[in-house]
């Protein structure tokens, strides 16, 4: 009995040790260690925002460890960052790529290491805050829309009003409102058909009184991620959200629809970058590259629901007889006029901020 | 000693790059403008000035007191007559019970706030249960009934444990005495067990009391976002405006108002005349 053990000891020891230095196309540890210097790698990224097997797959392929940290915002990333904290690889978005540029805190990429940037979709190539991705290579995109209820809201009216339908009394108690100044404030400038990068003083007075009207008026619930569940689980009648979030709203309660408004949208994208104080460079583009291979791009885009930045993901997706073929969700609007994408400004966004929490303080 | 006095100083370093330090660092930022450099300092008092002029931010000052009043009162409501049933049963059973009074707070605080998320909601556990009956569904969610739940829920026990220690190290020959007197149950509660247990409940107040009026997860949690308390306009000036002079300065004024109420609670507890002890 004894020996059985032993030897079953033995032979797990043995399938551990295997498991611990060889690992799929052959590399060993000890290779990556030569190959990029260490096995380590420090990834940053959003959570829930990642294809289930994405980063085992990585780390038995290239025989690394990733280590994993999750961020919900922009801003308590830039903070942590700002804190001196050290990532190989970041996911923030637009904006926040063009405030790291211009205040060098990332490293330029070489692209020769990443040969699967031939991959990238159409609608996330020539972004302006980066245009030839000097510093980023796109990892997920999307628009922002409304997400409604067609039993019982009118997709007529849906589409007569757009944003507007958000200070529709009929609607009272029924909405939900993303609970962020960027977001919101893009809808009421949008709705009154400014650009949502205005800094003119009088057009923000005026999306904040469209919106100050909407708070008093329309009983909103403020909330960010619970928006999925809650329209999920049929709570409210409307809400705006991020096109990828609609896609899995969609796919789950097919009593919801998707409106892209005609007033216009955001158009964002979150891309990986690499930090000028990376450890660990060379695996951090190993990683960049994986990412854009048809395997790892279809596992994160099927997973999470965001539109991929892999034109040949995007396409089965989206086309006939793909997973997301019937979402209206799923696909960025893509080449219309109204549609912009964020400008770095901070002090646009300090007197937004100022003003939405004034908004929501407000009885 | 004096060998054994150069051990203090770990302590006192410790406190001042623990306590001091940040301390500092939020005064200053108060009272300056945004974007200085190191080397010029510009003091301001613009920070205060837009807080008190703002009917807004004052409103919502209004709101966390009176939250953190109503959580404070609901919690010496509930809490006393716990305590006073746990310190007046046998000593096995109140080992057992104040276990099950500490046993929740060694979960994270945030993880027990989330599952009140899976109680009160729509179609949470309470409104399923209230269907079984044909009730509801009640929306629970999102109103202040779920905040001041969340909070007391949250911070009863410190009142429990407070007043429940005063309550425990009482002299039980002191009711003895004073029935012996002729005073009946409800005389000897009111004129001996209240009063010796004063201090506890005034201790249990400034802990329910300082938490309530500074949380800012459980009212975004259970409130929504609509449901804005002070801590959460200090959260966003940290955390999404990048504002920390003005978030310093409403930090100032908090620590202000919850340093002049912890000095009337301390002046009811040392008046003699307040709580009747013979000191």
């Amino acid at each position: 009995m004894k020996k059985w053990i032993a030897m079953t000891l033995a032979s797990v020891l043995l399938l551990a040790g295997c498991s611990g230095s060889t690992s799929g196309d052959g590399q060993s540890a000890e290779s990556a260690v030569e190959k990029y210097g260490s096995d380590t790698l420090k990834l940053y990224n959003w959570g829930e925002y990642m294809g289930e097997d994405l980063i085992s797959n990585f780390e038995e392929q290239f025989g690394v460890n990733v280590i994993l940290e999750y961020f919900d915002s922009n801003e308590a990333m830039y903070t942590k960052l700002q804190a001196g904290d050290s990532y190989d690889v970041l996911v923030p978005s637009d904006y926040m790529i063009e405030r790291l540029i211009a205040e060098g805190q990332l490293q330029e990429l070489d692209l020769s290491l990443i040969p699967n940037i031939s991959n990238l979709a159409e609608g996330v190539k020539n972004l302006p805050y980066d245009p030839d991705n000097t510093y980023s290579v796109p990892y997920f995109w999307g628009s922002v829309g409304i997400v409604y209820n067609h039993n019982n809201v009118d997709p007529a009216v849906v589409e007569e009003q757009g944003y507007e339908i958000l200070r529709n009394t009929d609607y009272k108690g029924r909405i939900y409102v993303y609970d962020s100044e960027r977001d919101s404030f893009m809808m009421a400038f949008k709705a009154l058909g400014y650009s949502m990068n205005t800094e003119n003083e009088a057009e923000i007075q005026e999306a904040y009184q469209w919106l100050l009207e909407m708070n008093n008026t329309m009983d909103p619930v403020y909330v960010t991620d619970e928006v999925i569940d809650g329209m999920i689980n049929g709570t409210k009648d409307i809400a705006v959200v991020y096109s990828g979030d609609a896609t899995t709203i969609l796919e789950e309660n097919p009593d919801m629809s998707f409106w892209m408004p005609s007033e216009g949208t955001n158009l964002w994208s979150d891309a990986m970058v690499i930090p000028a104080n990376a450890e660990n460079p060379l695996l951090a583009h190993e990683f960049i590259n994986y990412v854009l291979t048809y395997d790892a791009s279809m596992d994160n885009s099927t997973y999470v629901g965001y539109a991929s930045s892999n034109q040949e993901v995007l396409d089965e997706l989206s086309g006939e007889g793909g997973l997301f073929a019937e979402n209206e969700a799923y696909l960025p609007r893509s080449g219309y006029d109204k549609d912009e994408v964020f400008v770095d400004n901070q002090v646009l966004k300090q007197t937004l901020s100022e003003l939405w929490i004034k908004i929501k303080a407000t009885k | 000693m004096r060998q054994f006095r150069s051990m203090v100083y770990p302590y006192v370093i410790w406190i001042t790059i623990m306590i001091v330090v940040p301390m500092l660092m939020i005064l200053l930022y108060a009272f300056t403008t945004a974007g200085n450099e190191v080397t010029t300092i510009r003091f301001t008092l613009d920070n205060f000035i837009r807080f008190f002029n703002d009917a807004v931010f004052l409103d919502v000052l209004k709101r966390s007191l009176v939250i953190a009043v109503a959580t404070t009162v609901l919690c010496v409501l509930l809490g006393y007559p716990i305590a006073y049933v746990i310190a007046s049963g046998p000593e096995k059973s109140k080992m057992f019970w104040i276990l099950m009074i500490t046993l929740p707070t060694w979960i994270n605080m945030l993880v027990r706030t989330y599952a009140w998320v899976g109680i009160l909601q729509d179609d949470g556990l309470l409104n399923r249960l209230l269907g079984l009956f044909g009730l509801g569904p009640f929306p629970m969610m999102y109103t202040t009934f779920a905040v001041v739940l969340g909070m007391v829920y949250n911070f009863i026990p410190f009142m429990i444990l407070q007043i429940h220690a005063s309550l425990a190290k009482m002299d039980k020959s002191l009711l003895e005495a004073a029935s012996d007197l002729g005073a009946n149950r409800i005389q000897c509660f009111l004129r001996v067990t209240l009063p010796l247990s004063l201090p506890g409940v005034l201790s249990g107040i400034t802990l329910v009391f300082l938490p309530a009026v500074s949380s800012f997860f459980i009212p975004k949690l259970l409130g929504g976002g609509q449901y804005v308390l002070i801590g959460n306009v200090i959260e966003t000036q940290f955390m999404t405006s990048g504002d920390w002079n003005f978030g310093s300065a409403i930090s100032l004024i908090m620590a202000v108002i919850i340093m002049i109420s912890m000095y009337l609670t301390r002046k009811v507890d040392t008046d003699p005349a307040a709580n009747g002890r013979s000191e």
